[in-house]
């Protein structure tokens, strides 16, 4: 059990150097550096260009291959991820922000399985009920708002709760304010600055697993060992939790690893309106300023979330199903 | 498709047919055709009714919403900017004088031709690998799994971003990118039904009679998917106006002198409470398309599957 847990584990950590390392190659392929060097004033040769980006190893006249072994070695070695096309080492501009995006990733996927499992739990013992078809029809809504728009909206309904119920504690912009000093302070500061963002990526992730809860558990209340459960004398909620639940469970715990890819996506357009230095918020920079080393090393940041999200998946099935465990 | 669905239509041996005629004797429903029966069971369905009524109005909004405004997208009215709506503008102005009216017809014009052509595109890719690996079977099927695989774990919302920074800006180029880069989810759907198909009576009746594998997957495989690539058409509309919308948004997608729904959503980001009028015109229009979409893909779920409760309405055909 512990053995087959692991060989998924090293599975999927091979996919995440294949994945970042072919990132690499797109990254190098459609990232021009040259070009933010192009307008500066006075004009540089091409030549001029490709020497000042030669000391970070961007230079295009080196073959790419060449210039991927140079970085692969570095990573491996000094844990080194390159620098940018200015020469700012990559490793200062992540490590802070990825803490960021990582609480903001993590604790949305948290709450959107708790809400989305427990509504789709709640709902379908109650199926065609008020609250389901009531909940259906927000979750439906929901589903297909575009994360800007949610995000935007999120934003209009706190600065109207801000100025018209006389709220304070919603902040709207930024991951921290610059005056607060302490330990704890600071902690509270940025925890009242995570509420939205987090509310916003709950809100968006939630309903998958809403939708999907409800009908799993619907197909798995009607099954035979529900009925055996009831029979005994279970009440329908036993029956439900102990029961019902566990098997319904497993396809959800196994689809929460492709969900993080969604929430950190979500994460990318939520920190760009809400204006936070994370993660997703630096991929954009990376990409606008054509810098290859930030922008890989935001994927493999990525892919190494789906991993953790999956390993993770991968213990609670083994947990959920007995048939892994004896296998 | 039609081969799997039309037995049980005409000629099931229905034990309890004797009783319907007897309570509904007047349309006799062994005589129905397949399409009458599907287009009865979808319209049976009111909020996919209502889904086809919104998304027909869209399209009749982005076709011919422009005769009844003198302003183009382009043209610079100076003599009012950010302006709410009113009389002149009727969905008010933006900072650079631009009719909101004039740009969202526009805008949504756009993002429903990039919306339709890319998932029907994506559609006709993802059913071609996703039956070809599934009949090729062996090497071939594990290659394109691990190609899927690999681009579900990094976010393809990355790559696309890297991708379309460079190419895009152009709409027709969006679409492919927008293509290559959005089979795969679907892809992998249709290959693990399409394993189940591979093994049916009739691909080894037709394997055994010489037809070839090009021709099995095409005639024999993919048109037993019908139900299944439709509903998918609908929903993929849906997903593409979405990731077109936050490409968009963040500027990798349509770029300026163009507008499309997105990039207006982008615009109105700035002054949500100074000028909410354009923000929320953009907004309302790409809710209405995407759930008008989803309400039709649920209604042909629900008509297309021969074992649904929900479009049956309770045994009913």
């Amino acid at each position: 059990m512990v053995r087959s847990v692991l060989r998924k584990a090293a599975g999927w950590v091979l996919m995440i150097v294949v994945a970042t390392n072919a990132t690499f190659f797109l990254a190098s392929w459609f990232l021009d550096p040259r070009s933010n060097f192009r307008e500066l004033r006075p004009v540089r040769s091409e030549a001029q260009i490709d020497q000042a980006l030669a000391p970070y190893g961007l230079d295009p006249r080196v073959p790419v291959v060449h210039r991927w072994w140079d970085w692969l070695t570095s990573v491996v070695l000094h844990f080194d991820w390159g620098k940018s096309p200015t020469g700012v080492p990559v490793n200062g501009e992540v490590g802070y922000r990825a803490l960021v995006s990582a609480e903001l990733v993590l604790v949305a996927t948290i709450l959107s399985v708790v809400v989305g499992v427990a509504l789709g739990v709640y709902t379908a013992a109650r199926q065609y009920g008020f609250a389901d078809r009531i909940s259906q029809a927000v979750s439906i809504a929901v589903l297909n708002v575009p994360t800007s728009v949610a995000a935007l909206a999120v934003v209009f309904v706190a600065i109207w709760l801000n100025q018209h119920a006389g709220l304070r504690f919603l902040y709207v912009a930024g991951e921290n304010s610059p005056d607060v000093t302490g330990t704890l302070p600071v902690i509270g500061d940025r925890l009242l600055h995570l509420i939205l963002p987090t509310l916003t990526l709950t809100l968006m992730g939630y309903v998958g697993y809403h939708l999907t809860q409800r009908s799993l558990l619907l197909d798995t209340l009607d099954a035979d060992f529900v009925r055996t459960a009831r029979a005994t004398g279970l009440t329908c909620g036993q029956a439900i939790r102990r029961h019902a639940l566990r098997a319904a469970l497993i396809p959800t715990a196994a689809s929460v690893a492709f969900g993080i890819p969604a929430i950190f996506t979500g994460a990318v357009i939520t920190e760009t309106v809400f204006g936070w230095n994370g993660m997703g918020r630096y991929f954009i920079q990376t990409i606008a300023k054509n810098d290859v080393h930030g922008a890989v090393a935001t994927a493999a940041f990525a892919a190494a979330l789906t991993a953790i999200g999956a390993i993770l998946a991968d213990i609670a099935t083994v947990f959920l199903d007995p048939r892994v465990r004896v296998s | 498709m039609a081969t799997d669905a039309t037995p049980h239509a005409p000629s099931r041996p229905t034990s309890d047919a004797p009783a319907r005629t007897a309570a509904r004797p007047a349309p006799q429903p062994a005589e129905l055709g397949l399409g009458r029966l599907y287009l009865r069971r979808f319209v049976r369905n009111r909020p996919a009714v209502a889904g086809v009524v919104i998304f027909l109005l869209l399209v009749l909004f982005s076709a011919f919403g422009g005769r009844f405004t003198s302003y183009a997208y382009t043209d610079a009215d100076f003599t009012a900017l950010t302006r709410p709506p009113g009389a002149a503008h009727w969905f008010g102005t933006n900072q650079g004088g631009d009719d909101i009216y004039a740009c969202a017809v526009h805008g949504l014009q756009r993002s429903l031709v990039i919306a339709v052509s890319v998932s029907v595109l994506t559609i006709v890719v993802a059913a071609l690998v996703g039956a070809g690996a599934a009949y090729a079977g062996g090497r071939v099927e594990r290659a394109t799994l691990a190609l899927v695989h690999f681009l579900l774990i990094v976010p393809s919302f990355l790559v696309l971003a890297l991708v379309s920074h460079r190419l895009a800006g152009d709409w027709r180029v969006l679409i492919v990118v927008l293509t290559v880069f959005g089979w795969m989810p679907t892809a992998r759907v249709i290959w693990s039904v399409s394993t189940s198909l591979r093994e049916r009576d009739y691909v080894t009746a037709a394997r055994f009679m010489g037809v070839g594998p090009l021709r099995i997957v095409l005639r024999h495989i993919i048109p037993n998917l019908g139900s299944l690539l439709i509903v998918n058409l609908t929903l993929g509309v849906v997903t593409t106006v979405l990731s077109e919308t936050a490409l968009s948004f963040l500027g990798f997608g349509v770029q300026t002198p163009d507008v499309s729904l997105g990039t207006m959503l982008a615009d109105g980001a700035g002054t949500v409470t100074s000028a909410p009028w354009l923000f929320a015109f953009p907004a309302g229009l790409v809710v209405l398309l995407t759930v008008s979409m989803t309400l039709i893909g649920d209604g042909l779920r629900d008509a297309l599957d021969p074992t649904s409760v929900t479009g049956s309405a309770g045994g009913r055909r």
